[in-house]
């Protein structure tokens, strides 16, 4: 259905109206984008930081406790 | 926990995303009175019901986060509030885009329906300040759990409110007295509209479940450190 749409699609009237509409398209997508952009930069954060208790675990520290870290994860 | 489904809610998200900009503009007619610019309605209107409904959501999570003390309850709150929030910047500035096309200003300031909703959206803005405020965690939960049922209840009556004011220049496109959508509009709005309310859930789920992450690293950190207490600590502190 999909691949159809282009061919019964009317054309697009690109006149003083096309700015406001892609403008107000782009703001949208550039919140989405800002946004998921922030996310990433906080699932860096985390991933980093894991790592780094990853290798804290792994450094020997006592089977206890690497057995209490284990249980949690 | 909070990552369960996420990928096949993200993959039907970007699906009904892409089939809704494809009705948007190959399918859905030119409107005979605003034109071109009208497209903008399939975007504005479903961000800000979406973002109404967002608020009214997390209120409801406020009431069982006050019903079963459940920390996870006040999660779900905040995150519902805070993407409600990220909408409603869409819908304003969506909505002064549609503005400056359709009446020649950015803002006009004595139509109810744009004002109450800035009411609105600025309400929900103080929501930040007054939580983090609080220190302590569990005196902060429930104080913006009773913030957001307050605030919640106040979004339906607000809606109330102005549909029962005389608007002079929004159009009501939904009037309980005739008039309304053609099909075609209709079915393509309502694809943007579940469009708009999957992108929300997807993100709300993205959100709960870097905050889980998170949650569960510090609890990890505490864990491992924990045996250090009265010495040093043996990891690097937590960056926030």
């Amino acid at each position: 259905m999909l691949a159809l749409l282009p061919i019964a699609a009317p054309a697009l009237p690109l006149d003083e109206a096309g700015k406001y509409v892609a403008g107000a398209y782009v703001v949208f997508l550039a919140l989405i984008f800002v946004y998921v952009a922030i996310m990433a930069a906080k699932l860096q954060r985390i991933e980093r930081e894991l790592h780094e208790l990853a290798s804290f675990a792994e450094q020997g520290n006592g089977e206890p406790e690497r057995e209490r870290v284990t249980a949690d994860v | 926990m909070y990552g369960k489904g996420l990928k096949s809610l993200s993959i039907a998200t970007l699906a009904a995303l892409v089939v809704s900009l494809s009705l948007v503009f190959f399918y859905a007619p030119l409107d005979a009175d605003q034109g071109f610019v009208q497209k903008i309605f399939y975007l504005h209107v479903p961000l800000s019901i979406v973002a109404l409904v967002g608020f009214i959501v997390g209120g409801v999570f406020a009431i069982l986060h006050l019903r079963s003390g459940d920390s996870r309850w006040d999660a779900y709150s905040y995150v519902s509030i805070h993407m409600s929030v990220i909408f409603g910047v869409a819908v304003l500035a969506t909505g002064s885009i549609w503005a400056k096309a359709s009446w020649g200003h950015w803002w006009v300031w004595d139509e109810p329906t744009l004002v109450s909703f800035l009411i609105v959206f600025l309400m929900y803005a103080t929501y930040y300040p007054f939580r983090y405020a609080i220190e302590d965690r569990d005196r902060q939960a429930r104080y913006a759990s009773v913030f957001a049922i307050t605030a919640g209840a106040f979004v339906p009556l607000n809606f109330i409110a102005v549909r029962l004011a005389q608007s002079l220049v929004h159009p009501r496109v939904f009037a309980t007295t005739g008039g309304g959508l053609p099909g075609s509009m209709m079915f393509t709005f309502l694809v943007s509209l579940l469009a708009i309310g999957l992108l929300w859930v997807t993100l709300v789920k993205f959100e709960l479940t870097a905050k889980s992450s998170s949650g569960q690293l510090k609890r990890l950190r505490r864990a491992l450190d924990a045996p250090a207490a009265g010495g040093r600590s043996r990891v690097a502190p937590e960056v926030s």
